[in-house]
This record gives structure tokens, C-alpha cells and sequence, in this order.
């Protein structure tokens, strides 16, 4: 493997009593896109801001490029930072905005002029150089960081909740641009956020952290399909959850019989489990689909439900349907599907590989917000 | 709101403004060009000639000087004194940060003429600074620190540190912390970012304090005259010797009334270049 562009060993940060960041190691591989996931006060903006030299931390190494840079000044280090607030300079145009840090580094007004235009025009605000930065609206206010940071050519970008100061329109357009841009200078990024659909859409991989813990590491397709735990389960889409114990094991399944009796659920083959053991189960509202009553599917997992509550979302329809046993469970249908009225009978089956199987563990459900 | 009704709520200011303000300073107008007899008192008539001395009599011209050099140099040294401790309140984490904060309004809350009279006992000849300099060698013979310059700047600069240290860290802590860390992350050293980012923004709490210290230190009248002694004059402490000394209400019309235009001409400067600057203040 390649050196990683961005190394954290073992990062230690407390705040009095408080633990920040606690323990948090991580590679990030050149040209990467990286998400920082989590509520707000898990320690992802206290890890970026370690990375970037603005907090001392209490113990681990910050490995950029190979060289620890952990004691290393925060002017020398040679990272891009962009902050949710923008943080431009209000007293500066934006072409001085963007120039700021080449001058600092003593780049001559030859190379300097064509240089922050290029990044201007690469960014989308090629005529504004002469305006303030109040004078232009939050996007482009945005914009105006992001050129600032990228114009020195940083070995890393660190963004800092960039689009969550935008409205919802322009957080979307935003995002796409964004991701065009990296793409397209190949920079390795590291993206704080607490939202959950950027982080899928944007990264590469995404790192759940919870409490100053990295809960996972992985692709959005596994963190989403595969959480690690309950709260990465929880905090990334909606499940619901269904406490039961392990029934049986085996190379092609696994079934668990719900607590209350009655229910067994189907899973994939899960290594690691053992029979008698207490588990949580959770399934996607989206993995539910709802069938004709009396089409008898064939499915390993179908019961019997009445829809006691719907709504139509735009892209989606959302029920729940009440069990036989008075269980509840939250389902989601694509929007284009016709919809079932409240009081509807209806079968309720979802596919074994969509079932997650979470060891129930006793700080889960004290965690979930 | 509903059109116009918001102004009556400018109602008790505008009266008190008007009686206490444009009422005294208008009946001023007329009396500065009567003419003054000395030993007959005012008499009917109109002369400019009150005002004729004050720009062309060296004597006035002197204490004219002397009062903006004043203000001048006492406006400097509270900015430099006061900055750097403005900056720490505004940015420290500290719990004692109340407490240090409440320790600079303090002086506020003794009376103008106690702490005075604590400084003449400091300055005196055989004052405590005068005794601690002789007892270090520094000098060799008490040094003159009261009834001068001195005394009325090292009073002055005292009482009135605490108004500069106030707006200052009012207009320090509206600065975004992002935005000077912005600056580092960019690659400016730390003196770098203070110069360039930090200095700059607080152009605005710089530049309301100075004014504000400026125009009291012009107008002052109970430090200079206890400390810079009946001989040390400035505008102030000459506009009372002419009106309650000499009853030459006449020249102390055109005295006070020069010293307001001046005033007034400085605070409609200094909202313009705020303006023009865009810092608002």
C-alpha cells in the first residue's frame, strides 16, 4: 500500500474531565475521501482541529505524508482548513482573501496574480475578486474558503461542516461541486459532518465516531448495509429495532427468535454468534416491502400486518404496521408505488441479507438518542 | 411599527437633550460676542474680539495645544496599555476572568477626587514614587511629578484606562476566533496573524475607544486642576477660572464653545472614516 497521506495514531484529547478524542487511529490513503461522522460533541471538529495543529493533543501522533508533524507549528504544516463559519476576511477582497496565503509564503505578484485567478475561475467566482466578502451570498462565501484553502496546493483539505451553514438547495449543489472538485485536483479531503446522507453521498470511506470512539470505518455501502454497532445502526438511516435471542447458526443463516415469543427472524450467516446468545436485530425501513395479502411468498421472512399509519414524503411513503402480537414496525416504500390506506391488511417481507444482527450489547441502547 | 409612532419613544431623550444641551449652548452663542469691561463687568455691544484672542493670542493658542497634545498622548498610552490587557480578558479561559475584569472597572467606582488626592500623595516631593526612586538611586533629588505634565498625564491615563479597556474588549471578542485560526492554518506565524487579521478587525473598538478617551481627556476638569495646580492650564480648568475667577462669562462663552465644536467636529470625523472604512462603529 501506498504511504497513507494522512496518518492519526492512537490521538488522545481531553478537555477537563471530558474526553474528546480518545484513542482515534486512521489512515487516510492519498486522494481519499475521508467523512468524520457523528452527533455533535462526539470529538470529529476536536480530531480535524488536531489534525490541523489548532489543538494540542494530550497523546497519539499526527503522521502527514510520513513526516510527524504532531509537534510541528500550525503555519507550517501545510493543510488546508475550511470552517462552517467560512471564516473569511472581512476587511480583505476576496482576491486578497485568496491570495492571503501565498503571500505568507512570499510568492512573488508575478506568479500570484494568475494563480488566485485561476483558482477563482476553477471555483466559479472569476469576476467577484474585487468584491468583499459581505457583499456575496453564503455560497459563494463558501466558495471563497474553499479557493483560499486550495489554492496553496494543500497535502490534505480539512473541512470543517462546510455546507451546514447553506440552505437545504444549495447544500445540495454545493455537495456535487464539491465532489467534482476533488475529483478533479485529486486532493485528499477529510470532511466533517453530522449528516448522514453527505457523508454517504461525498466519501469514500466514512469513519462513525461516537463519544471521542470511532464506532466503524468503512464504505458507505458497508457502514449503511453492515453497521458495527447499534449506534452506527441508529445514527445512519432508520431501522427498527427488535431484541431476540440467537435460535440457531449456521454457514447459510442465522435465525433469531424475537423476545415475546412467537417471531423468528432470518438472517444471513453471521460468524461469531452462538445459540442462547441475547442479540438485537435490526432491519432497514426501506428493506420492508409491503405484498398482497394471500400471495404466500415463498421469502424466509413474512408475516401478516395492518397499516395503522401513513403518510406520503415526496420520495417515499412511510407506514407502520401493527403485527399480530401489537408489534410496531416503521416501513418505507418508494413514492412512485401506489399507496395502502390506514386499516389496510397487508404482508409485511424483507430478504435475509438485509437483516442486521447487532450483539446486544448493554451501552447500546442507553447511547441511542 | 406603525408609521411614526416609534418616535415618541425619543421623546424623554430629546428634552433632556434639549434642556441640558442645546438650551445652555444656545444662550451661550449670544454671550460669547458681548463685549467685557474688566472692573465694569458685560456690557451691551458686540465683538467678535473674545474670539479673535483665542486664535491669535499665544496664550490661548498655547493652552489650545496643550489640551489636544494632551488628549493626543493620553489616548496613545491608554491604547498601548490598554490593548494587550484587553486582548488577555477578551480571550482567556480563565475562571478568574470575572474577577480581573471587575479589577479594571474598579477605579470606576471610587470617587474622582479620592483617587486623585491618592495620587498627589504618590507624586508629592516626598511622595512614595519620589521616596522608592531616591531609595533605588534612579535620581538623586525629589523629581517634580506634580503641578506638570506629568502628574496630569499619569492621572489622567489612570482614570480613564478602564473606559478604553471596556470598548476594546467588547470589539476584541467580536472577532471570530476561526478567523485568526483561519489565518495560521494559511501560514501566518502568530505575530503575522495578529498584524494582518486581529489588528486590523479590531480597527473599529481601536478607534471608538480612542475617541472616547480623547474627548473626555479634553474636557476633564478635576484631574488637571488638582494635579496640574493652578498654574498648569488647560481648556477646561481656563473656561472655569473664566467664569467663576475672573467672571468673564463673555470669553468663557467662546472658550466653551470652541472646545464643543472641537469635539463635535471629532466625533462627525470619526463616524465618517468608520463609515468609509466599513467597519462601522
Amino acid at each position: 500500500m501506498l504511504t497513507p497521506a494522512l496518518s492519526v495514531r492512537r490521538l488522545r484529547k481531553s478537555f477537563g474531565s471530558v474526553v474528546a478524542v480518545d484513542e482515534v487511529s486512521l489512515d487516510v490513503a492519498p486522494g481519499e475521501f475521508v467523512s468524520l461522522l457523528g452527533p455533535s460533541g462526539c470529538g470529529k471538529s476536536t480530531l480535524l482541529r488536531t489534525v490541523a495543529g489548532l489543538v494540542e493533543p494530550d497523546g497519539g501522533q499526527v503522521i502527514l505524508a510520513g513526516e510527524d508533524i504532531t509537534r510541528v507549528a500550525v503555519h507550517r504544516r501545510n493543510l488546508g482548513l475550511v470552517f462552517q463559519s467560512y471564516a473569511l476576511f472581512p476587511h480583505m477582497t476576496v482576491f486578497e482573501n485568496v491570495a492571503f496565503g501565498l503571500r505568507r509564503r512570499g510568492v512573488g505578484t508575478a506568479e500570484l496574480g494568475p494563480r488566485v485567478e485561476r483558482m477563482l475561475e476553477l471555483v466559479r467566482l472569476g469576476p467577484l475578486g474585487a468584491r468583499h466578502p459581505r457583499e456575496l451570498s453564503g455560497g459563494q462565501q463558501q466558495r471563497v474558503a474553499l479557493a483560499r484553502a486550495l489554492v496553496l496546493e494543500p497535502r490534505v483539505l480539512l473541512l470543517d461542516e462546510p455546507l451546514s451553514n447553506l440552505d437545504a438547495l444549495l447544500r445540495d449543489e454545493m455537495r456535487v461541486e464539491l465532489k467534482r472538485l476533488q475529483e478533479r485536483l485529486g486532493t485528499t479531503m477529510i470532511f466533517v459532518t453530522h449528516d448522514q446522507a453527505e457523508a454517504l453521498i461525498l466519501s469514500d470511506r466514512v469513519v462513525v465516531m461516537e463519544a471521542g470512539r470511532v464506532e466503524q470505518i468503512g464504505r458507505p455501502e458497508e457502514v449503511y448495509r453492515r453497521p458495527a454497532t447499534a449506534f452506527v445502526a441508529r445514527f445512519l438511516g432508520r431501522a427498527n429495532f427488535l431484541a431476540g435471542t440467537v435460535a440457531e447458526t449456521g454457514a447459510t443463516a442465522t435465525v433469531v427468535t424475537l423476545d415475546g415469543g412467537g417471531l423468528s427472524v432470518v438472517g444471513g450467516p453471521r460468524p461469531g454468534l452462538v445459540c442462547g446468545q441475547p442479540v438485537r436485530v435490526a432491519i432497514r425501513q426501506e428493506s420492508i416491502r409491503l405484498e398482497r395479502p394471500g400471495a404466500e411468498a415463498a421469502a424466509p421472512n413474512h408475516c401478516a400486518a395492518t397499516i395503522v399509519f401513513h403518510a406520503f414524503a415526496g420520495q417515499a411513503h412511510h407506514y407502520v404496521a401493527q403485527l399480530a402480537d401489537g408489534r410496531e414496525l416503521e416501513i418505507a416504500t418508494p413514492g412512485t408505488t401506489p399507496p395502502l390506506t390506514r386499516g389496510s391488511l397487508t404482508h409485511l417481507a424483507w430478504s435475509p441479507d438485509d437483516v442486521i444482527v447487532l450483539p446486544a450489547d448493554a451501552a447500546g441502547p442507553a447511547r441511542i438518542p | 411599527m406603525r408609521h411614526g409612532h416609534g418616535w415618541w419613544l425619543l421623546a424623554p431623550a430629546l428634552l433632556l437633550l434639549f434642556v441640558a444641551f442645546i438650551l445652555p449652548v444656545g444662550t451661550m452663542v449670544p454671550m460669547s460676542f458681548r463685549p467685557y469691561v474688566p472692573l465694569v463687568g458685560i456690557t451691551g455691544g458686540f465683538t467678535a474680539r473674545h474670539y479673535v484672542k483665542l486664535v491669535t493670542d499665544s496664550y490661548y493658542l498655547e493652552i489650545i495645544g496643550r489640551t489636544l497634545g494632551l488628549g493626543l498622548i493620553v489616548t496613545g498610552s491608554t491604547l498601548v496599555i490598554g490593548y494587550p490587557l484587553a486582548f488577555f480578558l477578551a480571550r482567556t479561559r480563565s475562571r478568574w476572568r470575572s474577577w480581573l475584569t471587575i479589577l479594571v472597572v474598579f477605579p470606576l467606582m471610587l470617587n474622582l477626587v479620592v483617587r486623585t488626592f491618592g495620587w498627589i500623595a504618590l507624586l508629592a516631593q516626598n511622595g512614595l514614587v519620589n521616596q522608592a526612586l531616591q531609595a533605588l538611586g534612579v535620581v538623586d533629588g525629589p523629581v517634580k511629578l506634580l503641578f506638570n505634565f506629568v502628574g496630569v498625564f499619569i492621572g489622567l491615563t489612570h482614570i480613564f484606562l478602564p473606559f478604553m479597556v471596556l470598548v476594546l474588549i467588547g470589539a476584541i471578542q467580536n472577532i471570530p476566533r476561526d478567523v485568526e485560526d483561519a489565518a495560521r492554518v494559511l501560514g501566518a506565524s502568530w505575530g503575522s496573524a495578529f498584524f494582518r487579521v486581529t489588528l486590523p478587525l479590531s480597527a473599529p473598538g481601536i478607534l471608538s475607544g480612542s475617541i472616547l478617551v480623547f474627548v473626555l481627556t479634553i474636557s476633564a476638569l478635576v484631574t488637571p486642576r488638582l494635579l496640574g495646580g493652578p498654574t498648569y492650564q488647560v481648556m477646561s480648568t481656563l473656561i472655569y477660572d473664566e467664569f467663576l475667577q475672573r467672571l468673564n462669562w463673555p470669553a468663557g462663552s467662546a472658550q466653551s464653545l470652541l472646545l464643543t465644536v472641537m469635539v463635535l467636529t471629532l466625533v462627525y470625523l470619526s463616524s465618517r472614516l468608520a463609515r468609509r472604512t466599513g467597519t462601522g462603529a
